[in-house]
């Protein structure tokens, strides 16, 4: 299944044991609004309507109703103000589920109360830091922070 | 105390009045007793825009007649209009609340006919017709069974074909039976008309859902139309289908509800907020047509009944139960809705200026055996901008489930006839058109001396304006290449400005839009000397131009 070049094996060189395959599947963000049984998927060139749907039904068990398909051409960009270069071409997949299931795109970063207060601890220490140092200087006006016995 | 009246008025009076009289008088009738202001208007960008917009609509409803109310419609484009395509057999997935939306349908889905249809007595002429059209079902399926098209080794069909050749010869076959045997009982049917595979293509405005993202970027690019960013933009919609078969009257069927129960809340229908494009439509460049079927000028124009085939079905499927469905009603819907909008405009009707009566349609998707009635009733083609939310009349669908004519023929015998189909059937023949009224009341919008461009009596205008209708409804594609920015110009003129050396003479060096070209931006066709009449040389050099 792979179109990949793996090196020559050469006495003494590496056992290659891993076998990627050209198959892939990227979840993305939506970029029109869409019903909310419609996912889109970024997924390899190779990759046939067929394929998508085989891929997610063999693989993650996922009902497919139907898979749509175009190739985004890729942007155009101009590098040290010379020659233009251009960036591969991408090709998305709009697949629909059922339509009473509905998919919402995960939240994978999600801003959480812990590291909020974190951040608010450490703030505060150095504010308190602060405070000691100017505490420490306060009768030694004119003196640089670092001129000390 | 006495007001101003306009000044252009006053200018008038002094011009007419002041040779005559003193110049008291003229400050006299410079004055009224009730001060007269002109109307306040809201000077917002988007009322203004209204405003001509509405005033558009008017323009459009003053002209006189059908060819040229359609030319006018087509005017803003020269290259035509991005249409969302609705085909006939092409039915992607989760399509229903789409189409009802664009349609402002309402379905009432039942297992038998809406109750107006109790009235018609049929029950007298069931038994010598079903004796007819078992004969005929054994018939053609022999016929079938035997035919040309499918015994040929080389020449293979797909399923979907096949069905749709069977369904085809039945459907004839039975059209015949039931026209023949029923205009005794019920005269009405032999002053119609019967088309086989007429061409039905409808057009018409549809709004509420969310803008594309070019046109979000463009409002957010602008700073006055920030705001605007994810108003809804209304998009043309452009039906195409051909019935196996329709049958027309020249007086329209009687409306199943009243115009007031049209417009009960109750008719909910599913708001669709997303582009028609994210549940399969597709678009197409073209010029927008409205073709019932028939030429404007026809007699009968007012169609009854229309057969369907659900061939397609077998061709395309998706792992949903309800597909099946689904796929019908909206097949049914806008089979419906797509042949009396047609019909409408064929009435002086369009897009922007709605019915002023409800039509009323009986639409029949068949395979031979399996078959389901749809009766639609259209009491607004308004659907676009403000009127989705504003417009209180809805169109009402009335369907019914797939019900089987027979089980199976088998042995020269027809086994399980159903005679509720049969039944049904027969009273959509048996609904009878209402007769009464001027056939004038029926096309307000068109003019009283002129309904059609044949009534003109200048022969030049005559002509010119059927050359130009049937050249703009052909969809024919121009005989100059449109215009095009060649991809190496996009890369190397357009995003990155590597050429600052090139003559700028393309339209988008030149801040112009070729698309945005209006349908009468052209040069009209030369005449040559010899044929202009003896006037200086610089005269009469081109042909004149009747655009609406």
């Amino acid at each position: 299944m792979s179109t990949r070049w793996y090196p020559i094996y050469q006495k003494g060189g590496p056992q290659l044991r891993v076998f990627l395959p050209n198959f892939w599947l990227k979840l993305v963000r939506t970029e029109q609004k869409q019903p909310q049984n419609v996912v889109q998927f970024q997924c390899s060139m190779e990759m046939t309507k067929h394929d998508i749907r085989n891929y997610l039904e063999k693989i993650y068990n996922v009902t497919v109703v139907d898979v749509r398909t175009r190739i985004a051409l890729g942007k155009t960009r101009q590098v040290d103000k010379g020659y233009v270069v251009k960036d591969d071409d991408i090709k998305y997949a709009y697949v629909a589920l059922p339509k009473e299931e509905k998919f919402e795109f995960p939240d994978l970063f999600p801003k959480e109360k812990e590291t909020k207060e974190a951040d608010e601890k450490t703030l505060d220490e150095v504010k308190k830091g602060h405070k000691k140092f100017l505490e420490k200087n306060k009768d030694r006006h004119n003196i640089p922070g670092w001129f000390s016995i | 105390m006495l007001a101003r009246v306009p000044k252009e008025i006053t200018r008038r009076l002094v011009l007419s009045v002041g040779r005559l009289s003193t110049a008291t008088e003229v400050i006299e009738t410079e004055y009224t007793e009730t001060p007269q202001y002109p109307p306040i208007l809201n000077l917002s960008p988007e009322k203004k825009l209204e405003r001509k917009k509405d005033a558009y609509y008017e323009e459009i409803k003053k002209v006189k007649t059908v060819e040229e109310k359609q030319i006018k419609l087509n005017m803003p484009r020269y290259y035509g209009f991005k249409c969302y395509m609705l085909e006939e057999e092409r039915i992607p997935y989760n399509n229903l609340a789409f189409t009802q939306h664009i349609t402002r349908t309402h379905i009432i889905h039942q297992n038998n006919l809406p109750s107006y249809y109790d009235t018609i007595n049929i029950d007298s002429s069931i038994p010598d017709i079903k004796e007819d059209i078992e004969e005929a079902l054994i018939l053609e399926h022999e016929g079938y069974m035997k035919s040309h098209e499918i015994k040929r080794e080389d020449f293979t069909l797909e399923k979907g074909e096949l069905e749709k050749i069977y369904s085809k010869n039945i459907i004839y076959q039975i059209n015949r039976i039931l026209l023949n045997s029923l205009n005794s009982n019920y005269p009405h049917i032999i002053n119609s008309q019967v088309d086989i595979e007429p061409r039905i293509e409808s057009f018409w405005y549809a709004g509420g859902m969310n803008p594309p993202n070019s046109v979000r970027k463009g409002r957010l690019g602008r700073e006055w139309t920030k705001h605007q960013e994810n108003d809804p933009v209304d998009r043309a919609m452009q039906y195409i289908g051909v019935p196996s078969l329709t049958v027309r009257s020249s007086f329209p069927l009687a409306p199943i509800i009243s115009s007031s129960e049209a417009e009960n809340p109750a008719l909910d229908v599913p708001f669709f907020q997303y582009d028609p494009r994210t549940v399969g439509t597709h678009c197409s460049y073209r010029r927008i047509t409205n073709i019932p079927g028939f030429w404007p000028g026809e007699s009968h124009q007012f169609g009854t009944i229309s057969y369907n085939l659900r061939g397609h079905l077998l061709e395309k499927q998706y792992k949903d139960p309800n597909y099946t469905r689904e796929a019908l009603h909206r097949q049914g819907i806008l089979g419906s809705f797509g042949w009396l909008n047609a019909q409408a405009n064929n009435l002086g009707f369009t897009t922007y200026n709605d019915i002023t009566y409800p039509l009323t349609t009986q639409c029949v998707i068949t395979n031979g055996k399996l078959w389901s009635f749809y009766v639609y009733q259209l009491n607004t083609i308004l659907i676009h901008s403000k009127h989705v939310h504003e417009n209180p009349k809805r169109n009402v669908c009335w369907s019914t489930d797939s019900i089987k004519l027979f089980d199976e023929v088998k042995d020269g015998k027809v086994i399980g006839f159903n005679e509720d189909v049969l039944k049904m059937l027969v009273k959509f023949y048996a609904n009878q058109p209402v007769v009464s009224g001027n056939l004038e009341d029926f096309r307000p919008f068109l003019s009283n001396k002129e309904k059609v461009v044949a009534d003109y009596e200048d022969p030049d205008k005559r002509k010119w304006l059927e050359k130009e209708f049937k050249f703009i409804v052909s969809n024919r594609p121009r005989h100059r290449l449109p215009y095009e920015i060649y991809h190496w110009e996009k890369i190397y003129k357009i995003d990155h400005k590597t050429r600052p050396m090139d003559k700028r003479s393309r339209p988008f060096e030149l801040f112009q839009n070729p698309w945005k070209r209006t349908y009468d931006n052209r040069q009209p066709p030369y005449i040559p000397r010899k044929l202009r009449p003896d006037l200086p040389r610089h005269k009469g050099r081109y042909a004149k131009e009747y655009f609406p």
